[in-house]
């Protein structure tokens, strides 16, 4: 029969340790039961050790199994998508932890272990994460390296081989990185939609302060020279000219995916220097971009609708970035608009907000311009209205609720009431959601956009100068536009309330600032250089490489892999043939050498005392010299003796 | 001349081994069994032409060799201290001889060849009286105090990690020969070691060198080493050994 298998002590450590630090690292993605089974799966799995309790039989397993499916199936309510996928693996990790009766299950658990770890970087890859991730590969191969190493070894040692290990791998790694061509997704997996914060394509009151509270960034912008002024940063994402009495939605714009700068489908005409500039984005879970106006997308994924704004074909799920044009200075849509859109654009369904209407159409008949009419509006907002993250509730009738009676309000409300007046008074006009302004990193040079910088403004039809954005929120609150939201609205409770350990929140004292602005910088640089990289890795590679053909990447890597791996293959030649090499030792060596040059040669086998003996018979002249050198490297390598070794290194030494 | 107590055995091919270590007879006086020590029960053995006796007769001495005690009828007895065994043998190739088994010889410290005595000193052998004559009145140089005394000092003197580095290799080396069907055991490789010592103790060092162990190698291993093929005598393949790995 054969002997029973025991896990190493200090293997088994690890690997409860490593199970913990995972379920650690995925404590987002699963539920809390999950959690709690890997609890009673690490207890269960102790008393086998302590030999108290037994491993499961075959039916509790297969009970096992089909309980954690269930279970499964029933938390997520579907097996098919990324979070159900990785709490299977997980639970399929624990219970093989009862399993674990042979070293062979062992190893397979490390295997799981390696998948657990990485999967974690499905769902966000922010530097902290790949570090997180690092150390539970990390983990997970102490373990592995604990379980080759008998309990004897202790705990401590496995973690050093693990640690060199890892070392040795990291040159591969950055080659792998550097040259391995980015693959397109080879499958599909439904993304988790949940989580996922941003601009909504329904804009309720409320919505836009909700965002006020989060300090995560939305993206982050690199220019490619000098920024445009901050007044002028609107990054529009969405137009909304669907009123349905409350909330504003879209009407699915028509896509143009032939987006040359000048498609007439599109009658824009741009004017001015184009801005270029490249956007990286955080995952939102949508499809909708972002871009300063009238953008021309480089990136074949992206297309150009007819209200200049940008789609993507899929969801935005991870990070991601693009290159895009704008021009700034444009004319939108000049030759007219047609009947139907102008229906479209004017329409204020239902009979809510009457005294709005109202004030509309005696407004409309007092100017004569459409152009004064919203001089007029603006005027009205210019006078006693304040601008804060922190707006009563309102009613059904919200509009008249918020002119005449809280008279306080976000940008929502400003854009939601303007355009509501616009159209009573047969205006064309529309709500645009996105953001506006960032802060921008002095010394690095990009723009960072917060969720707290969303913003709402509208957009005019003005005959003759076609749609022309106008932003009441900069009537009362200028210093809005002009600097940031969070200089502004900092103060107030509301701002960054989910966000609660936010470094922005500390703006005010120095240090804490600089640090907040220099690990954005470090986070920007991840993803410029190590998520974005896939962009710029074909034209570094051509720079090295002098061209790009599949053979010279072949060599490349066959070439740059043997270097990597030259000093692991180094090391383990030491490894083998490493003997303790006492200095005396050596310097007997050299004395050899050094008699050597002389003619006698040191037979196999020959010790310092009898090669003396030969010296002076066959070399009189050294005989006495090397009688001394003999007698004290006999004396310091057997007799336990301490010869003053530079003086022997010397004598050594004159006797070339 | 050293003071112990002498036995001498003559090993013959009907030698049984109550003959070596004794047996017990019975006192019809007492009415009871009384133990007769055999000649084991010395402090000097010679035992004369060994391999002429059977193997279980042989086998009689491993245990005195080994532990320096004998069991006889469910008994154990020590043996006199200090104990030691000097035996001879006949050539191998004579009639009525018993090949000595290897855990036997192993036992031996030592196998030393004496041949004929070189002309010099048969010359002064054949001049001098009957060397019998002289025995009676050597010296006694020597008691079992300071021969322990003296075995004690030899135990004290230093083997550096270096010098045991080189028995190991050695004695590891001969296991590897190719012509040879077994090494020398880790028994051999510590009478290796403490005849090296001894050596050095006679040469009146604190320490062994690897000059000491060179010196004792071949009498100490050639008996070990079993020649597979034979045709080789047993010290040229110690020597070999000698040649062939280094002191470092």
């Amino acid at each position: 029969m054969e002997p029973v298998w025991q896990i190493p002590r200090p293997a088994l450590f690890w690997l409860l340790f490593t199970v913990v630090a995972l379920a650690g690292l995925h404590a987002d993605h699963l539920t809390p039961w999950l959690l709690g089974a890997g609890a009673l799966v690490l207890a269960w799995r102790v008393q086998i050790y302590r030999g108290v309790w037994r491993y499961p039989g075959r039916w509790a397993k297969a009970v096992l199994v089909l309980m954690c499916g269930g279970a499964i199936l029933a938390s997520y309510g579907r097996l098919y998508g990324l979070e159900p996928m990785v709490a299977l693996l997980w639970s399929g990790f624990i219970l093989k932890l009862l399993e674990m009766q042979r070293r062979r299950d062992a190893l397979i658990l490390v295997c799981l272990g390696y998948f657990v770890a990485v999967t974690q970087c499905l769902f966000s890859q922010t530097p902290g994460t790949a570090l997180a991730t690092l150390g539970g590969v990390l983990l997970v191969t102490v373990v592995l390296a604990a379980l080759h190493r008998r309990a004897e070894a202790g705990y401590w040692r496995p973690m050093g081989t693990a640690a060199l290990l890892l070392a040795e791998a990291v040159p591969l790694m950055l080659i792998l990185f550097l040259v391995m061509p980015r693959l397109g997704s080879l499958w599909t997996v439904p993304q988790p939609r949940q989580g996922a914060i941003g601009v909504s394509d329904v804009l309720a009151p409320g919505d836009l302060s909700r965002l006020g509270a989060s300090g995560e960034v939305a993206f982050r912008v690199k220019f490619d020279g000098a920024p445009p002024p901050h007044n002028q940063l609107y990054w529009r994402g969405l137009v909304l000219s669907r009123f349905d009495g409350r909330n504003w939605s879209r009407i699915e714009p028509a896509r143009h995916p032939g987006t040359a700068p000048q498609s007439p489908d599109l009658s824009v005409e741009r004017r001015g220097a184009p801005v270029h500039y490249q956007m990286i984005l955080e995952p939102s879970g949508e499809n909708w971009l972002f871009a300063l106006e009238t953008p021309v997308p480089e990136s074949p994924e992206v297309t150009l609708n007819d209200d200049l704004t940008l789609t993507r074909a899929t969801p935005v799920a991870s990070r991601w970035s693009h290159s895009l044009t704008s021009w700034m200075d444009y004319r939108a849509a000049a030759g007219g608009l047609g009947d139907g859109r102008r229906a479209l654009e004017t329409a204020l369904p239902g009979a809510a907000n009457p005294r709005t209407r109202e004030l509309a159409a005696r407004w409309r008949g007092e100017v004569d311009s459409d152009a004064a009419l919203v001089e007029r509006v603006l005027a009205l907002y210019n006078s006693d209205y304040v601008y804060s993250l922190e707006a009563p509730l309102l009613g059904r009738d919200s509009v008249d609720e918020f002119l005449w009676r809280t008279k306080r309000g976000f940008c929502e409300h400003f854009a939601s009431s303007f355009v509501f007046i616009l159209r009573a008074a047969g205006v064309p006009a529309r709500v645009v959601v996105g953001y506006q302004g960032g802060e921008y990193h002095p010394d690095a040079g990009y723009l960072t956009v917060h969720q707290y910088d969303a913003h709402a403004w509208a957009e005019v039809w003005l005959a003759g100068r076609g749609w022309v954005r106008v932003d009441p929120t900069a009537a009362v609150a200028p210093e809005r536009i002009e600097t940031s939201v969070a200089d502004l609205l900092g103060g107030e409770q509301a701002f960054l309330a989910d966000s609660p350990l936010s470094l922005v929140r500390f703006r005010g004292i120095r240090w804490l600032d600089r640090l907040r602005l220099q690990l954005d910088y470090y986070d920007y640089l991840w993803a410029q250089w190590v998520l974005g990289y896939e962009y710029r890795q074909e034209r570094l590679l051509t720079g090295w490489l002098g061209a790009w053909d599949p053979w010279r990447l072949g060599f490349f890597i066959l070439g740059a892999g043997a270097l990597a791996l030259l000093p692991v293959l180094l090391g383990q030649l030491r490894l083998a043939r490493r003997r303790p090499r006492p200095a005396l030792e050596r310097l007997f060596e050299r004395y050899c050498q050094q008699l050597a040059r002389r003619g006698i040669t040191r037979a196999q086998g020959e010790a310092p005392r009898a090669l003396a003996e030969r010296v002076a018979r066959e070399r009189p002249a050294l005989g006495a010299d090397a009688t001394v050198i003999s007698a004290l490297l006999e004396e310091g390598m057997y007799g336990g003796g301490k010869p003053d070794l530079a003086d022997l290194r010397r004598r050594i030494r004159r006797l070339g | 001349m050293l003071g112990l107590s002498y036995g001498r055995i003559q090993f013959t091919s009907d030698l049984l081994p109550a003959d070596i270590i004794g047996i017990s007879v019975y006192q019809r006086e007492q009415g009871s069994f009384e133990f007769h020590p055999g000649p084991v029960f010395n402090q000097l053995i010679l035992a004369d032409e060994i391999n002429r006796s059977t193997p279980k007769t042989q086998s009689a001495l491993l245990e005195a060799m080994a532990e320096g005690q004998v069991s006889v009828e469910g008994e154990t007895r020590a043996l006199p201290q200090p104990f030691f065994v000097i035996a001879t043998q006949n050539p191998s190739t004579q009639y009525g001889t018993f090949p000595l088994p290897e855990s036997q010889l192993d036992r031996f410290l030592m196998r030393l060849h004496l041949g004929y005595p070189d002309a010099e000193s048969e010359r002064e052998l054949l001049a001098g009286t009957n060397p019998r004559l002289r025995l009676p009145d050597l010296p006694r140089v020597l008691d079992d105090a300071r021969l322990a005394a003296l075995q004690e000092r030899v135990d004290q003197i230093q083997a550096a990690p270096a010098l045991i580095g080189y028995v190991q290799r050695l004695v590891h080396h001969t296991r590897q020969l190719p012509d040879c069907e077994h090494g020398v055991s880790p028994r051999g490789g510590l009478a290796l070691l403490q005849g090296a010592r001894a050596w050095a103790f006679l040469a009146g060092r604190s320490h062994v060198i690897p000059e000491d162990v060179q010196a004792v190698f071949g009498p100490v291993i050639a008996h070990r080493l079993h020649s597979a093929a034979g045709g080789e005598p047993a010290i040229a393949a110690a020597q070999r050994v000698l040649n062939a790995v280094d002191i470092l």
